[in-house]
């Protein structure tokens, strides 16, 4: 990465009570993954292969496959399908399990380098003006459906 | 935040505040956008700027305008809001995996 770009990121850290092996599961097998990313997912789960999540119906996350160390680390290009904000290849999610005492830590990274971010921000505008407008007319917008649709069980 | 969700209550303004994302326009450009006349853009470009939407420049006699980067600010927000809710999915599940893996109930 270039020194001087300036980044914006995403990072979290959870403890999760289950192993490494079951979280690796449900980050790399499109059957599980639908359960807590997106309606339907379509994964190459190797270096170089698709990874492709249908979020909410319209809105599809798509990369590639970087890294597989199962079940320790898995890095993948992250992008939004057909939109101008965030395209895919534009950002790198890393995820790194540990095993630990209860379970296993999860440290989750996303990057986005804010020169594609400040191009391409028409994922926030796009989005949230509508919402906004909705909001500022006195009326709810209601759930946020891009965060609050929670994945069916 | 007030100011601004007012600014962009207003359907023309929003356009206004897509045209100037990611260029620099003179208020004469943007009017050559729409259907309205010059004095309702500035007008519009008043609100925007004093919502902190929209910055000025003078460039000679001209003054032109351009979406502040605010845009960026909204955008991580919106991702990490967007993976909290995620992560907490994953963190949700895995558990209810591994729960059933040991043949423990919930």
């Amino acid at each position: 990465m270039d020194a001087t770009a300036e980044t914006t990121s995403v990072e979290r850290t959870l403890s999760i009570a289950a192993s490494p092996e079951t979280v690796w599961g449900f980050l790399v097998d499109p059957d599980k993954a639908t359960r807590w990313m997106g309606t339907a997912c379509t994964f190459d789960a190797q270096p170089g292969g698709l990874y492709r999540c249908e979020v909410i119906p319209g809105h599809t996350a798509r990369g590639e496959f970087v890294e597989l160390d199962p079940p320790h680390r898995l890095v993948f290009t992250w992008g939004w399908e057909n939109e101008e904000g965030v395209p895919p290849g534009s950002s790198t999610v890393e995820i790194e399990l540990t095993a630990d005492e209860t379970g296993t830590n999860l440290h989750f990274l996303h990057n986005l380098s804010s020169a594609e971010a400040a191009q391409s921000h028409s994922v926030g505008w796009d989005h949230y003006l509508p919402r906004l407008e909705i909001a500022a007319a006195g009326r709810d917008p209601g759930k946020d459906p891009w965060i609050a649709q929670a994945p069916s069980m | 935040m007030e100011a601004a969700l007012k600014a962009i209550a207003e359907p023309r303004r929003r356009q206004i505040l897509r045209l100037v994302r990611d260029d620099e326009l003179s208020a004469g450009e943007i009017a050559s956008n729409f259907d309205v006349t010059r004095p309702a853009v500035s007008q519009h470009l008043n609100v925007l700027k004093e919502a902190g939407l929209v910055s000025e420049r003078r460039n000679g006699t001209r003054r032109l305008y351009r979406a502040r980067p605010e845009g960026l600010a909204a955008l991580k927000d919106f991702l990490e809001e967007f993976w909290d809710v995620r992560l907490a999915a994953l963190k949700r599940e895995a558990e209810k995996e591994e729960r059933k893996k040991h043949g423990r109930n919930s």
